[in-house]
Parts: C-alpha cells; sequence; structure tokens
C-alpha cells in the first residue's frame, strides 16, 4: 500500500523544482570547495602536503550539517506543499488508503531525494579530488561515510519537519523552524556533543560515531512513528 | 443488514463546543440520487467529511454498504467515489497525471483513465496542465476522479459551485445519468434548492447542523401544495363568510377577499354550491400554491418542522 502511494507521490512532484533542489545541494557544495581550493591551491597543498583528501573532506564537513538541515527542511515543505496548495488532502485521504501509507511514503520519499543528494555530494567529492590532482588514492570509505553517516543522524529532524510540514498548513512555521536549526547547528559545536543539532556532525568525526548514528536512526523512527500515528487521527478539514 | 447504502445513527460532531452537526439519522437507498440540502454553514460538508472517514465524529455510527465506517473504512472507501467542496487538484500536472496519481493509489485499470474522461467530456484537454483549467474544467476533472475507481457510491458535495448556467446544466446531466447508466448510488449535496428538485429523488433538509426534513421530493411537492390557499372573490363577502363558517371551514377575510386553507376538492365544490344558493355572485377562485422555494426557506428559515 505505501508502494502505492510513493509512486503516485513520485508522479506528483514532477516539476516542482525538487529534484533541482536536491541536485543543487551537492552542487553547491563542491562548487564551494572548488573556490576554496582554487584559490588557495598553493597554501593549502603547502599545508596538508600528502593528504589533500583528508583536508577535502574536513573543509567539507564544516558545510554538510548545515546543507543538510536547509535540504531536510525545503524538501519535506516543498513535498507537504504540493497537497496543500490546493487542500488536495481531503481528495487523498478519501481514498482507499490508510494515512499511515500516505504517511510514510512522503517520508520515505524525502529519504530517496535526500540519498540521490547524498550520492551526488560523494561523486561530486571524488571528481573535485581527481580534478585537483590529489591522486589516486581515493578514500573512498571516508568519502561515503561523510556523505551518509550525518544524513542518517539527521533523521530525527527529517521526521520531525516532515510531521510539521504535513500537520501545519501555513509552512511559515516548519521553514523558519528549519532554517532556525540550520544556523543554531553552525554554533552548537560548542555545546555538549549529544545536542541533536551535533549529531550530523559528530556522526563523522569523533571517537563514537556510531552511537549519534545509531541515535540518529532510533530516534528519527520513533519521531516518524509518532507522526504517523498523530497524523492518522487528526481531522482532515 | 439492510438495504440503505448510507446510514447514519445520531451522527454528531461537535466543534468547540457548539455542534455543526447534531443527531443526524440519514438513510439513503440503492440507486437513488439523494438531495442533501441546508444553507450555507448548516452542516452538509461536515456531514460528508464524516461519511468518508476525513474526520471522526463526536458521537452516533456512520454505515455504509452495510458495514461500520470505523472498521471497514478503506474496504468502504474501494466502493466510494467522492468530491469534497472545491476541486482538489495538482495544479501542475496535466488532467491525465492528475488521474494517474489516483489511479496508482487505488490500482485502477490505466484505460480507465480515458473512460472517465470521456464521461465528463475533458478528453480534448487532457494534456494541458491544471491550473489553467476554467472552473468548470476542474470541477469536472473533480468527478472523473471520483468516478476511476468505479464506485458503488458517489458522494458530491456542492459540485456545481461556481459554475455558469451551462456548466450547471452539464453536471446536472451528467449526475442524472449515473443511477441509470452506471447504477451509482449519488449522495448530492446543495444549497440550492433548485440544484436539487431537478435531479433528487430523496431530499433531507438540514437547518443548524439538525436534519428538519427527510423524504421523497414528491412528498416535498405535496407538502407545498397543501400548505397552499385558496382565495375566493363573492358578492357580499361578509355575509359569503358567515356561510362557509356555517360549514365549518376555517376562512379569513382579507380586501374584501375570502382566504380559505388548502381543502379537498369535494369541500371546494360543496362550499361554492352553498354560496351559489344563498345568491352570491362568485367571481373567481384562485388557488395559490406555496411553491417548493418558498416551503425550504419556511423550513430552514423558521425552523417549524413541516
Amino acid at each position: 500500500m505505501m508502494l502505492k502511494a510513493f509512486s503516485s507521490d513520485l508522479l506528483k512532484i514532477r516539476g516542482k523544482g525538487l529534484w533541482f533542489l536536491i541536485a543543487l545541494g551537492p552542487i553547491g557544495l563542491v562548487a564551494m570547495q572548488a573556490l576554496n581550493f582554487g584559490l588557495r591551491y598553493d597554501y593549502l597543498s603547502q599545508r596538508h602536503a600528502g593528504r589533500m583528501w583528508e583536508a577535502l573532506l574536513g573543509n567539507m564537513l564544516m558545510f554538510v550539517p548545515i546543507a543538510l538541515y536547509l535540504g531536510v527542511t525545503l524538501v519535506s515543505s516543498l513535498l507537504a506543499n504540493v497537497e496543500h496548495s490546493t487542500n488536495a488532502w481531503k481528495q487523498l485521504l478519501a481514498l482507499p488508503i490508510s494515512r499511515g501509507a500516505v504517511f510514510c511514503a512522503k517520508f520515505a520519499l524525502c529519504v530517496l531525494l535526500l540519498a540521490v543528494s547524498c550520492c551526488l555530494l560523494a561523486i561530486g567529492t571524488v571528481v573535485l579530488g581527481l580534478s585537483l590532482k590529489f591522486g589516486m588514492d581515493i578514500p573512498f570509505m571516508a568519502i561515503l561515510k561523510l556523505s551518509f553517516l550525518p544524513f542518517i543522524a539527521a533523521l530525527p529532524a527529517l521526521a520531525l519537519l516532515l510531521w510539521l510540514s504535513l500537520t501545519v498548513k501555513n509552512q511559515a512555521l516548519p521553514v523558519t523552524f528549519g532554517i532556525m536549526s540550520a544556523i543554531v547547528s553552525v554554533y552548537s559545536v560548542n555545546l555538549s556533543e549529544w545536542f541533536p543539532l551535533n549529531w550530523p556532525l559528530f556522526g563523522y568525526t569523533g571517537p563514537r560515531q556510531e552511537l549519534f548514528v545509531g541515535a540518529g536512526f532510533l530516534c528519527g523512527a520513533v519521531i516518524l512513528l509518532f507522526g504517523a500515528v498523530h497524523f492518522n487521527k487528526k481531522d482532515v478539514n | 443488514m439492510n438495504n440503505w447504502v448510507i446510514e447514519t445513527k445520531g451522527l454528531s460532531k461537535l466543534y468547540r463546543g457548539r455542534y455543526a452537526v447534531s443527531n443526524l439519522n440519514l438513510k439513503i437507498k440503492k440507486g437513488d440520487i439523494y438531495g442533501f440540502l441546508g444553507p450555507n454553514g448548516a452542516g452538509k460538508t461536515t456531514t460528508i467529511r464524516m461519511l468518508l472517514g476525513l474526520i471522526k465524529p463526536s458521537k452516533g455510527s456512520v454505515h455504509i454498504f452495510g458495514q461500520p465506517l470505523e472498521k471497514e473504512r478503506l474496504s468502504i472507501l474501494r466502493k466510494v467515489g467522492s468530491l469534497v467542496e472545491y476541486p482538489s487538484y495538482y495544479g501542475h500536472l496535466s488532467a491525465i497525471d492528475n488521474l494517474e496519481a489516483i489511479r496508482r493509489i487505488i490500482d485502477a485499470p490505466s484505460a480507465k483513465i480515458d473512460e472517465v474522461l470521456n464521461i465528463v467530456g475533458l478528453s480534448k484537454d487532457a494534456r494541458r496542465p491544471v491550473k489553467g483549467f476554467s472552473l468548470g474544467m476542474k470541477q469536472r476533472l473533480g468527478i472523473a476522479s471520483a468516478l476511476l475507481g468505479n464506485p458503488e457510491l458517489l458522494i458530491l458535495d456542492e459540485p456545481t459551485n461556481g459554475l455558469d448556467p451551462s456548466g450547471i446544466q452539464e453536471i446536472r446531466e451528467l449526475i442524472k445519468q449515473m443511477p441509470k447508466q452506471h447504477g451509482i448510488t449519488v449522495l448530492l449535496s446543495s444549497h440550492l434548492l433548485s440544484e436539487i428538485e431537478l435531479t433528487a429523488g430523496t431530499v433531507g433538509i438540514i437547518r443548524h447542523g439538525e436534519l428538519v426534513f427527510q423524504d421523497t421530493i414528491e412528498r416535498l411537492h405535496r407538502q407545498a401544495h397543501e400548505q397552499g390557499t385558496l382565495s375566493l372573490v363573492v358578492s357580499e363577502p361578509e355575509q359569503a363568510v358567515a356561510v362557509l363558517q356555517e360549514q365549518g371551514l376555517g376562512v379569513s377575510l382579507m380586501n374584501n377577499v375570502i382566504l380559505l386553507k388548502h381543502i379537498p376538492d369535494a369541500a371546494i365544490a360543496q362550499a361554492v354550491k352553498r354560496l351559489v344558493e344563498r345568491n352570491h355572485a362568485v367571481y373567481r377562485i384562485e388557488e395559490k400554491r406555496q411553491s417548493l422555494e418558498q416551503l425550504f426557506l419556511q423550513i430552514v428559515g423558521e425552523g417549524g418542522r413541516p
């Protein structure tokens, strides 16, 4: 049943700019580092001689969480808006499909879209490193980890923002909330590593990364469950 | 269980301490077009949302096809097509893609899309983005979506809202042919009596969330007829009133015109005979029928149960 809703959602997001946004995020991140390394190539290559791949990933990491939060916010809000804009909920939810399936299909679609972003980020990083002649000993494992682990640690934010976006018709609220999270996440590094907005960062760095990733996965699942239960009960006006 | 397609018992919805719908007992029989009539804000849309499981009743129960809606929602909805208030559509998609988005969920055969577009007469514009459609076309697309799943019951909430006269006519014809050609039971809501009068077989009138009338359209007509008056213009009206009162008729005199409540034909004949016998000249006898519209306004306005 969820698959049906999922395939219907895939059709509905056509021409809504979601795929463009999905590509824009990772391309933007890679372009920023291209600029960074392009402008300061001599300085950086002296400073990180022999560790250029590592340096690239380190620089990239700074911007992955904020990009993730922005992506999560915009993707969930745009997706919700497909239904909100002409109040299509009353039509969709009067179809013979469980509301839980509708909710989970939207979550799955967000995960898919953002996972595509993550893939593009990994590919972009490799392409950038190679074109900057960092050598052929590409640290594939680290690149994949950088691309995907922070995303898993950010699943609670996705579940929460998607629930908010789907529940509240006025998208100003979830979008403001999401952008605030993105901005705060830059400065919250100094707080406890267990501060939820820090999980994506520490899901890649830090000695106990699997804890943060695991916490993100679990917490995301719990919020998704609560969101689905609430969505199932609420009146559709 | 029984042969009602829709049966509600004591259906109520409480909104912020006020009953938007209260103690509603709808009975809709198979193959009928049921006109659900009431002024704006009377609770029609709230009722329809409850019938579709979009909102939960505060009290009471809904049975559709004899099954409880609360437990069998999905299997019931599989046989129901609906259009609630304004049409819902995805403006950036074409009519075909709009229907495809629904088809993927309800698992209807692909050929059905062309078929329903044909029924509502949108085949020519099927590939245009829906945001460029007129309201009437969007409304027709809404009906096409409702028909996509081969429903046995069609629930249409104000389907002619905002349409021009020719659009209203088209939709009306479309609705009328549903029971005949496809064996579909239709629940049709409207705030316009004229809309219901021309299509429905049974009428339910709702006012302030309460059902104040539920019977066939013929019964409503008869009621309007019975509430009509008879006016008599005769010579020496004062004496004539006395003559009629002798026969036990309720009469009143206004501007030398005698007004009689609706009475059977035989009684009228008898009354005229008496008047002629007493040498009154009978100039004219007129029947003033109450129009359905007046009766409807009386029912929803004053709240008197007819």
